[in-house]
């Protein structure tokens, strides 16, 4: 009897878990179908759910905290390398021998490069995240200054005669002379846009900076980007050269002659249809060589070949004797060894005239470089030892710095910077946004057009159905975890959708991202992507004067004149905090007549002033432009009754905008003040 | 008692099991490392290129197995029910072969899949023209060449993909050129033997194309005495191999890199004498190539070193029999499975030239650039489509009817013909294609900029419906 009770409690129990396990399973097969957008993504709950949680517990227990080597700089004797850690905030110090990490120093945030004073007993590290450089004593190891810089800190390099710090400003787009001896920034030059690399002449006259979003042009107008030369003695800007047709020209370095400059860049096509990727149609990844003569002409190479794309270029170095550069080509994993006496052949035989088409050639590549060395994940900064028999890579997520013997052009053993041996999800999502292997023969990774995590300033022709339709402004990925749908159109429910099959069909035009692949990169988009803080326009939460009465402008729900603003009107309603956004679709009367018709998902606003060009097109090169010159109906948003002065606190406050996590209460009132009003 | 009685027959089970799946396993033993031979009594046929009916038709060959570590042990015959088989091709796992067959002598040659385990073979192709030299494609499926013979017409073959049950036969090719020896790079992409047909036939090169047939392009040609003579194999190190002959009787060994093709041409085996029939991969730089020293010998197995550029010591001979191709059974590395833009219920596809001024002339450094067409004509296969002008910059967009051959010529103000006309081209469905310019230097990417023409709507061409068939151009 007892026996038949346990078989029936048993029995009901199999019913009972039966019963609920099918309807669930068929609930949650069709919840996965739904968020992946394809019928066969795997039910694995911790995919999404665990991979992108925000719980804090959790995050801590999957993640990691990596070194994520950025750049270098090596001793007079070669014995000590200087790496900065980006992601841990350090300054390593490296026995360069034993290859052994003999100090971490803490300094300002997201450091960006170092570099050493004459004799060696400074290290200056510009902290692009705070704003700052520290100055560190090399024989204790210690900050021992502060030094404050305009906006976004990156390159370095110290006036001819040692006495002035030149330090470029990426967000600022100038560049800060700090006196080394008040400790004071004495004058501030306007450079190019969102600048980092930086190199003076060998003979100490001329300094050079590369920018690396193009200047702000309409849409089919010619690409043009700026190489600022600045007379280093007078401390004046001599020249604001054009850079045709490329952009992100991350580093540069001089001949020791000083008869050519080199640096890095990529020649986007983003005015051409994007049809296809076969022949170099979407990106290209070069060199541009400067002569220092009195032509001074600018000679564009590309280091690609027909069939094989070298995604990323992104340091560049020149051996102590001239022959050789070294080149990080940060998408594909590889140095290219590149020989100056190749290059001087080919400039000296090309006319002015034919510049333009072998910057298009992807054969030349052939006549120049040397050989291509695999290195570990995403290779940025490169060191030469003083002697140049050693190149050190600073191979950013790898968390060690790769060796390579100069002589032999083989790698050595590399650097273990002591990090983490375990590659979590979203580490594994990083490396595949920075990696171009999952794009037809390497082309471009996501970052190429998402530098940073973010944007690159331009208007691409996706060609949607037809050729020259709906051109569209690249979207910036910050803080896109927690503001579905995607695209412009809000079509991509998650970001499975975004980066999943037909994302291969259309973009990068070869086999899709297997699903461990997708559940990786979308974790590290969903959470991984750290971002800069708003130092520029809100750098204490709190807000200016101007930036408080454009808040009122935004929060307003009457005109100028008293009259109720109807509620979908407002600015608020669309863009309600943490994100300033209400994740819906609405026609703010800004559709093309080269558009499709479609509504607009509603953008948010975190770090907005980081994002221009604006609207789904990049028509207003401005904040201002989206209402002065594309919003005079009043569709989006209503603003035509504000003066002048108005409309600039508007603009203010939009710029202060920081990151949602400041507004998580202002979501809360929000919320409370809308319960009221219904 | 019962419970013992319950164990030994659970036991006496299980033992069975082992046993069962021992033998069963003995039996299914893998061929990893031997080596599938294409063997042939008596002359190797002279080819005839053009339409590769004696070139890629072998008769009463047959295919075996070698160890190749014990060359002198007995061959295994896979197709002793064939009266002809040839051009193998081993999956991506090393389990399946590909091949293409005759069971009898009358009938049409068709590709069959053969289980390497237990030398099962399955016709995949049930055609009533021939089928031959098939290539697995990722994602199981297959590319294979096509008879497309009308009578009396001239033959050509074009290429077909179907999946590995033979269903979803879907041609690829649509231009009057016949497709050949095809093989899979390794991303994604059809590497194939084309050779024009008409208005006049031309020497055959590497045309490179999408498994949908999409984005054709030239990918090899060598000098105007260079004839390909075999199918092509991709090294590990990025380099493609092949047997060619360079005006003479004789084939040697070309090695191409896959990062430049048209650029990189290497004669692996100058200086040797001797003929090459094919070539295939071995393992890193080591090759394996059916080579005769002479006329007067057969075709034997040779392993061939790559980098050194040497021949090694014959892997195999034989006194009666011809050895012409050789693969090692072995799994690879699967090539890219790439996405389709194909929509079949798309009857149309988009074309764009950016400046149909810029060609080869301007980029082989004479600083002459072309100038003066502004026009263009769209020549079918027996009349001209139309005459349009350009934009100013010397661009033009085009709606095609899909699959339907067409080549385009330049013209100048004075109706004169400044260029062309160029190849044939074909658009797949929902295609959308670009070029540089017209006759334009393959290795040339686009400039930076947005082309007049996709200001507007596209130039719409119409083709006869049937403008598609074979028959139309395909002539005695």
């Amino acid at each position: 009897m007892k026996k038949t009770r346990l078989l029936l409690l048993f029995g009901a129990l199999v019913v009972l878990g039966l019963l609920i396990y099918f309807p669930g399973h068929k609930w949650a097969r069709k919840h996965v179908n739904y968020m992946t957008a394809v019928t066969d993504h795997p039910l694995k709950c911790t995919s999404c759910h665990l991979s992108t949680s925000k719980n804090a517990f959790i995050v801590k227990m999957l993640n990691e905290d990596y070194f994520s080597p950025f750049n270098s700089a090596v001793s007079k004797d070669g014995s000590r390398l200087y790496v900065v850690s980006q992601d841990l905030d350090q300054l390593l110090v490296v026995d360069t021998k034993e290859k052994t990490v003999l100090d971490h120093i803490m300094v300002g945030v997201h450091p960006h490069s170092v570099i050493l004073d004459q004799d060696n007993s400074l290290a200056y590290v510009s902290n692009q995240w705070s704003d700052n450089v520290s100055v560190i004593d090399l024989a204790t190891s210690k900050v021992v200054d502060t030094l404050d810089t305009g906006n976004g800190p990156s390159g370095l390099v110290l006036s001819a005669d040692g006495r002035f710090l030149h330090v470029v400003n990426t967000f600022g787009s100038d560049l800060s002379i700090i006196d080394l001896t008040s400790k004071k920034e004495i004058k501030r030059l306007v450079t190019g846009s969102d600048p980092t690399g930086t190199a003076l002449s060998p003979d100490g006259k001329t300094l050079m900076v590369t920018s690396r979003r193009a200047r702000m042009v309409p849409y089919g107008e010619p690409l043009v980007s700026d190489l600022t030369l600045i007379n280093d003695s007078t401390q004046l800007i001599t020249k604001h050269m054009d850079v045709e047709e490329a952009y992100l020209m991350e580093n540069i370095a001089f001949t020791p002659s000083g008869d050519l400059a080199l640096m890095t860049l990529i020649r986007p096509k983003n005015l051409v249809p994007t049809v296809q990727v076969e022949g170099g149609w979407m990106m290209t990844h070069g060199i541009g060589v400067i002569e220092q003569n009195e032509d001074g002409r600018i000679v564009q190479l590309l280091l690609d070949e027909p069939n094989s794309y070298y995604s990323d270029p992104f340091d560049i170095v020149i051996s102590p004797d001239g022959k050789m550069a070294y080149v990080s080509n940060s998408g594909v994993d590889c140095i290219s060894v590149i020989s100056i006496d190749s290059i001087r052949a080919i400039i000296k035989s090309t006319s002015t005239k034919r510049l333009e088409t072998i910057a298009n050639d992807l054969g030349m590549s052939s006549r120049f470089v040397l050989k291509r060395i695999k290195t570990g994940a995403n290779p940025k900064g490169l060191t030469l030892s003083p002697d140049g028999k050693k190149l050190y890579i600073a191979e950013q997520l790898e968390d060690r710095i790769g060796v390579i013997d100069t002589e032999t052009l083989i790698k050595e053993k590399s650097i273990d910077l002591g990090g983490p041996d375990r590659i979590t999800v979203a580490r594994q999502g990083r490396r595949l946004f920075n990696n171009a292997g999952h794009t037809f023969q390497n082309q471009y990774a996501c970052y190429t057009c998402h530098p940073d995590n973010h944007e690159d300033g331009l208007v691409y022709n996706m060609a949607g159905k037809d050729m020259g339709r709906n051109v569209t402004n690249t979207q910036s990925l910050r803080e896109i975890g927690d503001t579905p749908p995607f695209k412009w159109n809000g079509k991509n429910q998650t970001i499975y959708k975004q980066d999943g099959m037909r994302f291969s069909t259309v973009l990068t035009r070869t086999e899709q991202f297997s699903y461990d692949d997708l559940d990786a990169l979308v974790a590290y988009i969903k959470r991984g992507i750290k971002y800069p803080p708003n130092l520029m326009y809100n750098p204490h939460g709190e807000l200016s004067e101007a930036q408080l009465r454009g808040r009122e402008l935004f929060n307003r729900s009457e005109d100028n004149l008293g009259n109720v603003i109807p509620e979908n009107n407002r600015c608020i309603t669309c863009h309600p905090p943490p994100f300033y956004t209400n994740l819906k679709a609405f026609d703010v009367s800004t559709l093309a007549v080269t558009d499709d018709s479609i509504l607009f998902d509603t953008p948010h606003l975190n770090n907005i002033y980081a994002s221009a060009p604006y609207l789904h097109d990049g028509r207003a090169k401005t904040l201002e432009e989206i209402w002065t010159i594309y919003g005079q109906d009043d569709k989006h948003g209503y603003v035509n009754d504000m003066t002048k002065m108005q409309l600039n606190d508007l603009i203010e406050y939009l710029k202060s905008i920081r990151a949602s996590e400041y507004y998580q209460e202002e979501e809360t009132e929000q919320q409370a003040s809308f319960v009221k009003t219904d | 008692m019962a419970d013992n009685g319950m164990r030994q027959t659970l036991f006496t089970l299980l033992t069975i099991l082992c046993f069962s799946t021992f033998f069963i396993s003995c039996n299914q033993k893998s061929k990893e490392g031997m080596l599938v031979l294409t063997q042939m009594k008596g002359d190797v046929p002279a080819g005839d290129y053009t339409s590769g009916k004696m070139w890629r038709y072998l008769p009463t060959a047959r295919l075996v197995t070698l160890q190749p570590d014990n060359p002198k042990g007995t061959l295994q015959v896979l197709t002793p029910d064939f009266y002809s088989a040839c051009g193998p091709k081993i999956a991506y796992d090393g389990r399946f072969l590909l091949f293409a067959g005759q069971k009898n002598e009358n009938d049409t040659w068709q590709i069959w899949e053969m289980d390497l385990s237990n030398k099962k073979t399955r016709q995949v192709t049930a055609s009533s023209e021939n089928c031959i030299d098939p290539d697995y494609l990722p994602g199981n499926k297959l590319v294979f060449s096509k008879l497309m013979d009308k009578g009396t017409l001239k033959s050509g073959h074009m290429l077909f993909t179907c999946n590995l049950d033979g269903s979803k036969i879907s041609q690829i090719t649509f231009d009057p050129s016949t497709y050949l020896a095809s093989t899979i790079l390794q991303d994604g992409r059809v590497l194939t033997i084309g050779k024009q047909l008409l208005p006049n036939e031309k020497k055959g090169a590497f045309k490179v194309m999408r498994p949908d047939g999409t984005k054709q392009e030239l990918f090899f040609k060598g000098d105007p005495t260079t004839s390909i003579h075999s199918p092509a194999w991709e090294m590990g190190s990025g380099k493609i191999v092949f047997a060619a002959s360079n005006g003479q009787n004789q084939n040697s060994i070309i090695s191409i890199d896959y990062n430049r093709p048209l650029h990189s041409m290497t004669n692996l085996t100058e200086g040797l004498q001797g003929d090459f029939y094919g070539v295939s991969t071995l393992q890193d730089e080591k090759l394996l190539t059916s080579y005769r020293a002479n006329k007067d010998n057969l075709f034997s197995l040779y392993e061939f070193d790559a980098e050194a550029k040497t021949l090694g010591k014959p892997i195999y001979q034989d006194e009666t029999y011809q050895i012409l191709e050789a693969v090692a059974i072995k799994s690879r590395h699967r090539p890219k499975k790439l996405p389709s833009e194909v929509n079949p219920e798309v009857e149309t596809a988009l074309l764009m030239c950016q400046d149909i001024n810029i060609t080869a002339m301007e980029d082989e450094g004479n600083d002459k650039t072309v100038e003066g067409a502004t026009r263009f004509e769209i020549l079918g296969i027996d009349a001209s489509l139309g005459i349009w002008d350009t934009e100013k910059d010397g661009s033009f967009y085009l709606k095609m009817p899909a699959d339907t051959p067409f080549r385009i010529q330049t013209i100048d103000g004075n109706n004169q013909i400044v260029n062309g006309p160029g190849s044939w081209l074909y658009l797949r469905p929902n295609e959308r294609r670009g070029c540089v310019g017209c006759h334009q230097n393959n290795e040339m990417a686009p400039k930076n900029r947005q082309p007049l023409a996709v200001r507007k709507d596209p130039i719409q061409i119409g083709f006869a419906k049937n403008g598609n068939d074979i028959e139309k151009y395909v002539i005695e």
